[in-house]
């Protein structure tokens, strides 16, 4: 079944229900309208970062001073964050969840058989690190969202969810 | 004294050392959450040991964005970073990031002495031409201040740390000859951010 898009008002519900305080971020195309409501928010801190390896680190000091954070960039991001993402996340045991934008995705694919390196590198580099990933390939999936929260706290690790369709 | 003398007395041009730069940070220090990096880590802890440390150790130039985070997160709370002058390069748009963000409870300072000095003291591509004082002023930090004195540095600090954040101190010191040869986790070992955040997170708590 191919990838749907998700409103970015039923996202910003599901982020509200995982009880998220703080979105850390770098800019994603493919999240845009989702970006835009959290920008909005009064509710929701956003915190802008000039690397994701930064995203990496603020969302575990975030995690320090008690606060529940939730990382949102897209996948180049992830590529060039992967020191810090085991050096922070894995080795430091930070339950970070990380949103992850597979910008540019054929929605007819599974990510995995994508032409783009980008996607299709995605979730076995995530494999290769240890971190679980959830796929969001419409509304039906957003109960993904809570759900990796209490997976990362529970595992004491990183967990990555996959915005397989650009956001309405 | 001649300054021929006092450099070789010194060896660093007129530096402060390592150990003085901390012993000043030290004397001041009160309840500070420190993130400390590289070679200021075991120095630090050996003057101010407690459950207020944290340390950057593998994934160098996080330093800045973890403290960041804990300031962000514990706005009534101040936040030291002590940084590398090579760890900052690695990670240098975080200081349009701190600023950005403007925490008013954050301190950064910067040990910048030129080298990698726990790979061997190789030189930074910037050789000696950095002014990270000045940079973080134009990337936005509230207050900035460089030091090479250890005396000077003790005498302004009170008044810098009274004034709001981001603040950036840099720390012009000389290289201190301290290689480090073992690994940063010894195999089967807790890595040390996984063993010292939670007891901070459960400081920070109380």
């Amino acid at each position: 079944m191919a990838a749907q898009s998700i409103p970015a008002t039923e996202f910003m519900a599901a982020i509200r229900a995982a009880g998220v305080q703080d979105v850390v971020l770098v800019p994603d195309t493919h999240q845009r309208t989702l970006l835009d409501l959290l920008m909005a928010a009064e509710d929701i801190r956003t915190v802008h970062c000039s690397t994701e390896d930064e995203a990496i680190a603020v969302s575990a000091g975030l995690i320090i001073g008690g606060r529940r954070p939730l990382m949102q960039i897209q996948h180049a991001g992830l590529y060039a964050c992967v020191n810090n993402l085991r050096g922070v996340g894995l080795d430091g045991r930070f339950p970070i969840v990380m949103l992850i934008g597979l910008l540019g995705r054929d929605p007819e694919l599974a990510p995995r058989e994508d032409g783009g390196s980008m996607v299709r590198l995605a979730e076995p580099l995530l494999e290769t690190l240890g971190v679980p990933s959830r796929l969001l390939d419409g509304v039906d999936d957003l109960h993904y969202v809570s759900e990796a929260f209490d997976e990362a706290e529970a595992r004491e690790g990183p967990v990555a969810l996959l915005v397989g369709a650009t956001t309405s | 004294m001649s300054e021929r003398e006092l450099t070789e007395q010194d060896g660093g041009g007129g530096r402060m050392s390592l150990e003085s730069a901390l012993d000043v940070l030290a004397a001041h220090w009160v309840d500070q959450v420190v993130v400390g990096t590289m070679t200021a880590n075991g120095a630090w802890m050996q003057r101010a040991p407690g459950d207020l440390n944290l340390a950057c150790i593998g994934f160098m130039g996080g330093a800045s964005a973890l403290g960041l985070g804990v300031a962000l997160a514990q706005p009534q709370r101040e936040v030291w970073v002590i940084d590398g002058d090579g760890s900052l390069m690695m990670q240098l748009g975080s200081l349009g990031t701190i600023a950005g963000a403007a925490p008013e409870n954050f301190v950064h300072f910067v040990i910048h002495n030129g080298v990698y000095e726990t790979s061997g003291a190789q030189p930074l591509p910037s050789q000696e031409r950095v002014d990270f004082a000045a940079m973080a002023a134009g990337a936005g930090y509230q207050q900035t201040a460089s030091f090479s004195e250890a005396e000077e540095l003790d005498a302004a600090l009170d008044d810098l740390l009274a004034a709001p954040g981001p603040i950036l101190i840099e720390l012009r010191t000389r290289p201190g000859g301290k290689f480090f040869a073992a690994r940063p986790t010894p195999p089967g070992a807790v890595p040390a951010l996984a063993r010292m955040w939670p007891p901070v997170a459960a400081r920070l708590a109380e």
